[in-house]
Formats: structure tokens, C-alpha cells, sequence
């Protein structure tokens, strides 16, 4: 009787509750729709106001094949299939992902952007060695630990059809790019370091330019009518892992400089991106795979820089 | 232990087959030996065939061998100008694999070749099956084994069938050395591209090849350096081939590329004899690699015992 | 006895359990209602204001359709199954008079025909202003709770597309720009944003299929001369800089050639 009188208890506090949250006056705007540029500065210099970008002249990056030249062979197959997963990495490899991540979240426009690590760019530089690796790595090993810290999950194997597709897809869109050599807009931007960055400052930036899209909580934006994220989550336990590169403040600001805000890359200054990205790698993201529990808890994440 | 009677024949007949087969390898390694040692010795102050008898007479036919233009064919980085880097050790490591396959991947080589053994001068020489050709047409799709395959599943296969042996993994450091080398030979080649002298010659047949003909262009072309019994030169004072073998035990096996007579002779036209490249024809080359494609190799190791001893073999 | 006591309570208990479901349930449902109540009179309010129009302010479905399904000839956008809070602030942001002190618009004059790329500057902060001919004077006469209404009421209309032919080329064009952008301008794709069947994403990211290709290619060009400067971050704005004549075109038929489906809320 008594977990009855206490279950009682409960559903009216259910009922309570969810009366609360549901009943909405007719008359009031939720704040963000009626007034979204509250935070409009007043007193703007024309230098703050308009941000200089660098203006790109046609040729100056180069071009990938387009996507209605796959030839119809097995080859074009392949090639399908690996963009395919590249874009949709969450249906086409899901037992290989770990997170809520697709390779395009980082390599923008289906591989194709300039400082957005192209894949025109990275596949004639391979087998390259790597700092991470301490060894020469080939394209098919970085595509595993691609799966195994940005996916935060297990990698395919060398000889799996993934990896095969994906290598193909690499291939197919650095048709005509120069074999091991250094394109324009290869990797991620280079950026000065003008003092230590200060994640106080990041978290202020953060929410007046990134959380319009990735959310306040940097949980990202799921979709209401199918599965998925919209937008990307930037941590939590569906974003990359410590071990991932974006975990290393230093990566992450070269990304953000060059491509974030989507659409105005190089609009936040050098300052600017390392103090987001600071404040970006201090919250909470799965362990890094490398380590045991022990150093996961005790010993500080990589990538401070 | 008690063996039935037919269980004790059994053994008798292995152990006297064993031993007939015994002798017999013993005596072929003989004749071998034997060979090397009745190479004519020149003295040192006769003067050499060719030069006491000179030629007073110019051949009735004269073959027109193709000029190389400087720039006509891709000119890959060289070794030397490598800087001292991680890369540049896999690049060196690369390419001791390539041109000494015998010696640094010694226990994923069945037989007595090399890489360079057809990938001529370190996989550089075109139309010999260049590196640099290859490696920015990868992942292609190929017919033999029917799917897209990646460099280093065509290089595992080469393993597999040319080398007569098994295949490092695909993380193996063999195979990730070989890669780093090709990569780097091609240095500068647009993805994709298909080089001028990728793979080897093509061939236009004429008329169905003769072996007849065949053994004797051998004869004339071939023998003095991969030998009559088409086994190869070895050296003396060391381990391995001077001059790799056509057939038999060291030589590539049924399920090679070399084993079909068109890639044999595109290979042999555009190559051989070394340094004379494009002196046989067509049809001769051809009928050279029947001649050789009738001699006896390792089995196909994708077919078993019975399709390899019953079935003709397909690649003629 | 003792078996028949037992099963008594146990009876008991259960019917107890019964009535506290029913009770909770109710109360629930009850609960759901007076929201619902109050969300179908701002509806209903909007329906009325929709079809018969108020005053000097005329019916919206004199150009938006019946059914708020827009105007393709007439570039008139649909309505029906938009995001409630964007209706609201894009009609805020029509009525609103002048942009707020302290903030620089720079005039654009730019050729946007020939160049693919041509801006090399971008404002930072959007003043929040949107401006149109037909429109403006329109929402400057409705109240706070007739925006609300409307936009309640619109966007709880379903919505059925209906695509519109266009050239072969053209809608390649359309897509390979809608799918994959621009990548060696800079220029993201549109689904980066306008999600992946241009169906729009809350009330920042407005949907781009089901619109008349009309109405997209002139938003397009008030993007550019800044008639329309309302979006977060000005995100938008950078976009619509980039865009040549052509692209405009092409993606706006391409939008105009998806299906879609939205069901009212």
C-alpha cells in the first residue's frame, strides 16, 4: 500500500509538472524570435564592423572531378560507394562508428574544401609520415585511425570493402592532383599564436558564433524528421574522442579559422579561433582509445598545446 | 604398432620413390654445375670471335629500332637527392625490397626472382612495367581478380603468382615500404594519369606463334644469358640469380602475368635481349613465349592438385 | 480463508491501480488540452486574419493561396508549414523601420553576372532589417498577437509540393551547387544548412524546397543589394555574395523541382 500511495504521489507530480511546461501564453514571443540581435554592439568602428577575407581567384585550388563524371564501371562503383560513405558514414559504415559523426562533418563539402583537409590534397601525400604514428603511415592506415579517434569507433580492417571504397573515392577525386606534392589548401590554415589563449574569452565567442547551430551545450543539433545530426555535435559522448585531431586545440583552430562560421571562414581572428577551441577541448568528450582508465581520469587530455 | 601389409608396402614404395627423386634432383643440381663449368674459357690474348671474324657482309634485313626522344617518357626523382627523413628510410627500404626481393623479404619469395626481375633498372624503365606508371592508376579495377583492388592487393598478388610465394599482410612493412617507393617514384604525377610507357609494348599477332620456331629464336637470343635449359644463370660466388630463370622450380608460377604469352611478349618485344629492346617482331616475340610458356613451372596456387596436373593450362 | 483474504487485497490493489491510472491519464489529457486550447485559438485568430483580412490590412491569401501554398508565376513564397518563430521574426523584421543605432551597412554595387567570387568583406553583425515593396507596409500594421497568430496559424497547415520541370542541365547545375557548393570559392553547400532535402532546420534555416524559384532567385538579389539583412551571423549574406546570375537560377529550379511533404503541427 504504501508503493501505492507513493506511486500516487509521483504521477501528480508527473502532472504537475508537464502542466507547467506545455501552457503558453498567446500573447508573449519567445525572446530569442522577437528580439535575436539583442546583443547588437553599439559604437562599431567600420574596422570592427567589416572583416577583411582573402578574395580566391578562379584556379587558385584545385578542382576535383565532379560527381557526374563516375564513370559507369566497377571502378565508378567503388568510387560511389566510398562517397557514399564518406558522406554518410553513419548509415553506410555504422558498425565502424562510434559516435554521431560523418567524415564530411570535418572534411566539408564531401572532401572537396580547401583547409578543410581536402581529400585531392591528402591522398597523393601518402604513405607520408606522421608525428601522431611516429611511423610512415599509408592512406589506408590514416583512414583507420580516422575510424578509430574522430569516429570514436573500431576501424575496418585494411582489406574491408569500406576502406577500399573509401581509398577509391580519395583516388578518384585527386585525379589530376601531383603526386607527393604540397597542394593550396592542403590540411587545415596556418595561424600566428599572439598570446596564450583563454578559454573565458573562448566560451563568450562561442555562444555568439558557434552556438547558433551547434547548441549552446555543443551537443549539436539532431534531426526532427529522420535520424542524425543536422549539426554536428562538438562534444559529449556523440562527438570525437581526446585522441581525434580536433581534440588538439591546435588543429581545431586551424579548422575554425578557415571554415567556421560555415559560410564566413575567415572571419574570426587567429586569437579568436584558438580561444573557442580552448574552450572547446576543456568539456567532456569520450576517452582517448590509446590510454587505460587510469590515465583517461587522472592524467591531463592531449592537444593542450 | 602393428602396420597392415599394404600400410609396409606403402612405405617401402615412398621410401624408394623418395630416394629415385633424391638422385634425380642430386643429378639435375649436377648437370647444372656442369654447365656453368663447360662455358668456353677465352685466353686472355686471343682475340674474341666477333672481332677476329668480322661481319663483311651487312644483313639482308635491317631492323628499325624506335628513337627515344629526351622527355618522352617520365624521369622519376633520383635516390641520391632524398633528404635524411623517416619517409626517405621507407623510400630506401622500398627500394632494397624491390631490386633484392631475395635477400629483405626473404620469406615471402617462393622462387629465384626479384621485383626489378621485370620491373627493369628498380621499377623506372618504361615499358617495363614502371612504377611510376602503375601506382596513380590505383585502386583500378582488375580482370583477374575480378573487383577494385588497391596497390597493395596488386602488389600481394605479384607475391602471390610472380614471386611464387605468400603474401606479407596488407600492414605489413614490406608491403607499406613497396608503397612509399612507388609513391615516391611517381612524385609528381597527376593522379590518374596514363603515362607513355606504362606496362609494357602492345602486340599485333599476324600468324598463330610456332614453338618450333620459338625454341630456336631461344636459341639464338635468349640462351646466352637465361641458358639453355631456360634455368637461369646463378651466380658463383654468391647465393641468388645473375640472370633470373624462365622456367622451372625458381621461376614465376602458372597464375603469374608473365605466364600468358601476349603479356610475355609485349614484355619481351619492348625489353629483350637487355639493351636491345624492339629488335625482335612481333610474331617473333611471340613465338619465343610459347616457347617458354611450354616448359614446366610452379603449379597455379588457385587451383588444386587435380586441375593442375589434368587441365591445359589456360593462359596460352 | 486465509487464500480468499488474500486474493481480496490483491483484487483490491489492483482495482486502486486501475483508478489511479485513469486518474492520471485524465489528468494528462486534460493538461494537454488547455495547451492545445490555447494554441488553436491563436489558429483560429490566424485563419481568420488569413482569409478575410483586417481593415486596411488585406487577406494573405489574396497572394499567398488558398492554402498558403505561395504563387509560383508571381514569386509569392509559400507559407503553409513553415517554422511558427520564423514566420514571426520575418514579419517583425518587415515591419521594422530603420536598423538599430551604432550600425554600419555598407551599400553593395557589385557585378554579380560575371565573377564567380567578388566580395572581400564581409559585415560581421546583420542589422536585422528586411524590405520589400508589397510587404512592408503590410506588417507594419499588424500587432504583436496578430504576427503570432499568423505565424500559428501557418505554420500548422500541411504542405505538398509540387515540383516544377525545369532543363536537365539546369537542375545538375542546381544540384551538384545545392549538394556540394563551391568548395574552391569557399562557398558551402546549401543542405550544410537548409538540411539535406532543403526542408529547413528550425527557425534560423528557412526551407528552400516548395518555394517558387521566383521567389528564391529575388531573395537572392536583395541578399546582395541589402534590402534583406536579417539572418544570424550574417551567414547568409556571405553566401548570397558569392553567387552568380547563374547559380541563382539554377539552384532556385532545382529547389522548385524537389518534392516535399510537411505535415502542420
Amino acid at each position: 500500500m504504501k508503493r501505492l500511495i507513493y506511486i500516487v504521489f509521483l504521477l501528480f507530480g508527473q502532472a504537475t509538472a508537464s502542466y507547467a511546461d506545455t501552457e503558453l501564453p498567446i500573447t508573449v514571443v519567445r525572446p530569442t524570435t522577437y528580439d535575436a540581435y539583442a546583443n547588437i554592439p553599439v559604437g562599431l568602428t567600420h574596422e570592427k564592423a567589416i572583416r577583411q577575407v582573402p578574395a580566391i581567384n578562379p584556379g587558385e585550388y584545385f578542382v576535383p572531378p565532379a560527381v557526374g563524371d563516375i564513370p559507369t564501371s566497377k571502378y565508378g562503383d567503388m568510387v560511389k560507394l566510398g562517397r557514399n560513405i564518406f558522406i554518410d558514414t553513419q548509415h553506410y559504415a555504422k558498425r565502424y562508428v562510434g559516435n554521431g559523426l560523418n567524415c564530411s562533418n570535418c572534411h566539408l563539402q564531401e572532401g572537396r574544401k580547401p583547409y578543410a583537409s581536402p581529400m585531392w590534397a591528402a591522398y597523393p601525400m601518402y604513405p607520408m609520415f606522421r608525428n601522431k604514428s611516429r611511423d610512415v603511415q599509408t592512406f589506408e592506415g590514416r583512414v583507420q585511425d580516422c575510424f578509430r579517434f574522430s569516429m570514436n569507433g573500431i576501424a575496418p580492417t585494411l582489406d574491408s570493402p569500406e576502406i577500399k571504397a573509401l581509398t577509391a573515392y580519395a583516388h578518384w577525386l585527386s585525379l589530376g592532383a601531383p603526386i607527393n606534392k604540397e597542394l593550396p589548401g592542403r590540411g587545415f590554415a596556418r595561424l600566428a599564436k599572439p598570446r596564450d589563449p583563454t578559454p573565458v574569452n573562448g566560451e563568450k565567442l562561442y555562444k555568439e558564433e558557434c552556438a547558433t547551430c551547434h547548441g549552446l551545450d555543443g551537443k549539436g543539433q539532431k534531426f526532427t524528421n529522420r535520424d542524425g545530426y543536422m549539426f554536428p555535435p562538438l562534444w559529449g559522448g556523440d562527438s570525437f574522442n581526446h585522441g581525434a585531431g580536433m581534440s588538439s586545440v591546435k588543429d581545431c583552430a586551424q579548422f575554425s579559422k578557415a571554415n567556421m562560421p560555415l559560410g564566413k571562414g575567415w572571419t574570426l581572428t587567429d586569437m579568436e579561433a584558438w580561444d573557442i577551441c580552448t574552450y572547446i577541448w576543456l568539456q567532456d568528450r569520450p576517452w582517448d582509445p590509446r590510454f587505460g582508465w587510469f590515465f583517461n581520469i587522472f592524467a591531463p587530455p592531449t592537444g593542450g598545446n | 604398432m602393428s602396420l597392415s601389409r599394404t600400410h609396409k608396402y606403402l612405405l617401402a614404395a615412398g621410401a624408394v620413390f623418395g630416394i629415385a627423386f633424391g638422385t634425380w634432383v642430386i643429378a639435375d643440381t649436377d648437370t647444372d654445375a656442369d654447365g656453368i663449368d663447360d662455358l668456353p674459357t677465352l685466353d686472355s690474348i686471343q682475340p674474341r670471335v666477333s672481332s677476329q671474324q668480322p661481319k663483311l657482309t651487312l644483313p639482308n634485313e635491317l631492323t628499325v629500332v624506335p628513337v627515344v626522344k629526351p622527355g618522352e617518357y617520365f624521369v622519376p626523382p633520383r635516390l641520391a637527392d632524398l633528404p635524411d627523413s623517416k619517409y626517405a628510410q621507407e623510400v630506401r627500404y622500398g627500394r632494397n625490397l624491390f631490386v633484392n626481393t631475395q635477400q629483405y623479404a626473404k620469406r615471402y619469395v617462393g622462387n629465384g626472382l626479384n621485383c626489378s626481375s621485370c620491373h627493369l633498372q628498380e621499377g623506372r624503365k618504361p615499358h617495363a612495367a614502371p612504377l611510376w606508371a602503375a601506382y596513380p592508376m590505383y585502386p583500378m579495377y582488375t580482370e583477374k581478380s575480378r573487383q577494385v583492388i588497391t596497390f597493395q592487393e596488386r602488389m600481394q598478388s605479384c607475391f602471390r603468382f610472380s614471386l611464387n610465394g605468400m603474401a606479407p599482410t596488407l600492414d605489413s612493412r614490406e608491403i607499406q615500404a613497396l608503397t612509399v617507393y612507388a609513391q615516391w617514384l611517381s612524385t609528381g604525377i597527376p593522379m590518374g594519369t596514363i603515362m607513355a610507357g606504362r606496362g609494357f609494348a602492345r602486340i599485333d599477332k599476324s600468324d598463330d606463334p610456332s614453338p618450333f620456331h620459338g625454341a630456336d629464336l631461344y636459341k639464338n637470343y635468349c640462351a646466352s644469358c637465361h641458358g639453355a635449359d631456360l634455368m637461369g644463370k646463378k651466380f658463383t660466388d654468391r647465393d641468388g640469380y645473375m640472370f633470373p630463370p624462365l622456367a622451372g622450380p625458381d621461376s614465376y608460377n602458372k597464375g603469374a602475368g608473365m605466364q600468358k604469352v601476349k603479356t610475355c611478349a609485349s614484355f619481351v618485344k619492348a625489353n629483350m635481349p637487355l639493351g636491345k629492346p624492339y629488335t625482335l617482331n612481333d610474331d617473333e616475340s611471340l613465338e619465343v613465349c610459347v616457347h617458354i610458356f611450354l616448359q614446366d613451372r610452379p603449379w597455379d596456387p588457385r587451383k588444386g592438385i587435380f586441375m593442375s596436373l589434368f587441365m591445359p593450362v589456360t593462359e596460352g | 480463508m486465509k487464500i480468499q483474504k488474500h486474493e481480496t487485497e490483491k483484487q483490491l490493489i489492483k482495482m486502486l491501480g486501475l483508478v489511479i491510472l485513469g486518474v492520471s491519464v485524465l489528468t494528462l489529457t486534460g493538461c494537454g488540452k488547455k495547451s492545445d486550447e490555447s494554441h488553436d485559438a491563436a489558429i483560429a485568430a490566424g485563419k481568420m486574419l488569413a482569409e478575410k483580412g483586417r481593415g486596411s490590412i488585406p487577406a494573405c491569401v489574396a497572394c499567398h493561396g488558398a492554402n498558403g501554398e505561395g504563387l509560383d508565376a508571381a514569386g509569392y513564397p509559400r507559407l503553409a508549414g513553415l517554422n511558427t518563430a520564423y514566420i514571426d521574426k520575418q514579419l517583425q523584421d518587415l515591419a521594422r523601420e530603420l536598423p538599430p543605432p551604432g550600425v554600419l551597412i555598407e551599400k553593395v554595387s557589385k557585378d554579380y553576372s560575371k565573377t564567380p567570387r567578388i566580395y572581400s568583406d564581409l559585415t560581421v553583425f546583420s542589422p536585422s532589417v528586411r524590405h520589400d515593396a508589397v510587404m512592408s507596409p503590410i506588417a507594419k500594421q499588424l500587432s504583436t498577437t496578430d504576427i503570432h497568430n499568423l505565424a500559428a496559424y501557418y505554420g500548422s497547415l500541411s504542405f505538398q509540393a509540387k515540383p516544377v520541370a525545369a532543363d536537365y542541365e539546369v537542375l545538375e547545375r542546381g544540384q551538384d551547387l545545392a549538394l556540394r557548393g563551391k568548395p574552391e570559392y569557399g562557398l558551402p553547400a546549401c543542405v550544410s544548412c537548409h538540411a539535406p532535402d532543403g526542408e529547413g532546420f528550425g527557425a534560423g534555416f528557412p526551407p528552400l524546397a516548395g518555394q517558387p524559384a521566383a521567389y528564391i532567385v529575388s531573395q537572392i538579389n536583395k541578399w546582395q543589394t541589402g534590402d534583406r539583412d536579417n539572418d544570424n551571423l550574417s551567414l547568409m549574406r556571405a553566401v548570397a555574395d558569392q553567387l552568380t546570375d547563374a547559380d541563382k537560377l539554377n539552384v532556385a529550379a532545382y529547389y522548385a523541382n524537389r518534392s516535399l511533404t510537411v505535415k502542420g503541427k
